[in-house]
């Protein structure tokens, strides 16, 4: 009954909050910002025969190779960092500098190291979701229950066991944690790159809604990118029901 | 793996940041100061930079205007956090927008406000504000929703009314969730800030995009270092605050880097 009520008030929020935001946009002038039910409408016929899915497809390729390369380099050096306390004193005021600085304060080294095109933006998502991966499952891996890691030793574990069978089990909440959040950071780094390098695929076509004051061509991409960031986080999270029922348990 | 005692920590600390130092000045000097420039040309160049003044100013303009929008941030997302934390209503009204809006890309919404508000004050604080207010409110909800309900109890059987409740109980157990979130919105308020002003070519991060084309990075690395000791400088004190309001509570206290979305 609980549960009901609770998707009844979404539903009613989600209603409710599309329709304050079309009356609200048909009071103002339509240049300022589009109504929902022409933003709606415009990225049916955009997707359905547009430039959009082609740009999509674009923008994914480079957010594709430079996550897979933040995941695979950030959850080992992470790990290393969580588990070791001299390595973690070493390098944590070192993160905490570098992560204080905005990546996309980055973008002109990025333009120097690997010029305007697809390098450069899958380079940029790539610093984007690192830091965040590795801060994240250092954390997770600093956090393991010591009573788990002393019955792994009672049972004759050594330390590589201890790190495959104990500690990785047991940081895997904070791993999916840190790949929900790489990758939201990630498609944050897809669209900044597609804006601040040469404009392309998804940026290219908010560039041109810009120049053509053009909010419905912006907020449909908008839209696109927010039910993307939500597929994303939703996506992982069904995969950690799936991984760890025991953490939803809890 | 025992903790390592505190000196040695330090001890550990200090080699750690001469180690990155080291290895700053090595790749410097080996890439030159046209692709990274290295930690001594940076220093003369930081000297320069700090004398002539225009990189303090506009740093002081640039954060003069994101202290709005952060501020109307947690004006606005910390009691948005509070009533979605304990009340079932609110956070089945909130959570739809607040979980799309959370994952919206920041850089995204720059060309839409650019058409909207310009590229005056009024954007550069807009773009902050959707930045922070998003991460505000999740933290606190989070921190809201966790209050134990035994504490309310007590309360309850001392004969507390609603607002003393609120005072007395609710307030205190937040102190820390408050202050984690002050926090992660400061960091998200800062990159929105660069991000609005890279794009407009404005203020702070507008030095910051010239910077890139001049032909040594050494300005550029410069500018960045202003931002991270502001950024490290900022979070040491909220940090500090976070012990001294509730030190009973640090390792309660979620990283900053790692909100839970």
């Amino acid at each position: 009954m609980r549960a009901l009520g609770t998707v009844a008030l979404a539903a009613i929020s989600i209603v409710g909050g599309l329709a304050l935001w079309e009356v609200a946009a048909r009071g103002a002038s339509a240049v300022l910002i589009a109504p929902p039910s022409v933003v709606f409408a415009r990225l049916a016929t955009d997707v359905a025969a547009g430039p959009v899915l082609p740009a999509l497809a674009g923008s994914l390729a480079q957010l594709a190779v430079g996550f897979v390369l933040a995941v695979a380099t950030a959850i080992p050096l992470g790990l290393a960092i969580g588990r070791s306390p001299k390595v973690a004193a070493m390098v944590e005021p070192v993160l905490n500098a570098i992560y204080a600085v905005p990546p996309v304060a980055m973008v002109p080294f990025l333009l120097v190291w690997f010029g305007l095109f697809f390098p450069a933006r899958a380079a940029l998502v790539f610093v984007m979701s690192f830091f965040e991966i590795l801060v994240t499952v250092a954390a997770g891996a600093r956090n393991v229950e010591p009573s788990l890691l002393a019955v792994g030793r009672s049972f004759g574990a050594n330390r590589r066991e201890l790190v495959a069978r104990v500690v990785l089990p047991a940081s895997l909440p904070f791993l999916f944690a840190a790949l929900r959040v790489g990758l939201v950071r990630g498609i944050n780094g897809m669209i900044t790159a597609e804006l601040f390098f040469a404009a392309v695929n998804l940026g290219g076509l908010m560039k041109q809604g810009a120049q053509r004051f053009d909010t419905a061509g912006l907020l449909s991409i908008i839209v696109l990118l927010c039910l993307l960031g939500l597929v994303a986080q939703e996506g992982l999270k069904a995969m950690e029901k799936r991984a760890l029922p025991w953490h939803f348990h809890a | 793996m025992a903790l390592p005692r505190l000196n040695a920590v330090a001890g550990y600390r200090l080699a750690g940041i001469a180690v990155a130092l080291a290895i700053w000045e090595a790749l410097g000097r080996f890439m030159g100061d046209a692709l990274f420039a290295p930690l001594s040309a940076v220093a003369v160049e930081y000297v320069g930079m700090l004398r002539d003044g225009q990189m303090l100013r506009e740093l002081a303009a640039s954060l003069r205007q994101m202290l709005v929008g952060y501020g109307l941030a947690l004006l606005i997302g910390i009691p948005v956090g509070v009533a979605m934390g304990r009340s079932r209503i609110v956070d089945a009204l909130f959570h739809p927008w607040l979980s799309m809006l959370v994952v919206t890309s920041v850089a995204a919404l720059v060309p839409l406000f650019v058409l909207v508000f310009g590229t005056g004050f009024w954007f550069r604080a807009a773009i902050v504000f959707v930045a922070s207010v998003w991460y505000v409110m999740l933290t606190v909800y989070h921190g809201a929703r966790g209050i134990e309900a035994r504490f309310i109890d007590v309360g309850r059987s001392f004969g507390t009314r609603s607002l003393q409740a609120f005072r007395k109980i609710l307030l205190p157990a937040l102190y820390p969730f408050l202050l984690t979130a002050a926090r992660i919105g400061l960091v998200h308020a800062i990159r929105a800030m660069v991000v609005a002003e890279m794009f407009v070519i404005l203020g702070y991060g507008g030095l910051i995009y010239r910077a890139g084309f001049s032909i040594s990075t050494a300005p550029l690395l410069g500018l960045l270092l202003s931002l991270m000791l502001v950024g490290v400088a900022a979070n040491a004190l909220l940090q500090h605050a976070a012990r001294l309001a509730a030190p009973w509570y640090e390792e309660r206290v979620a990283p900053a880097s790692a909100p839970r979305l």
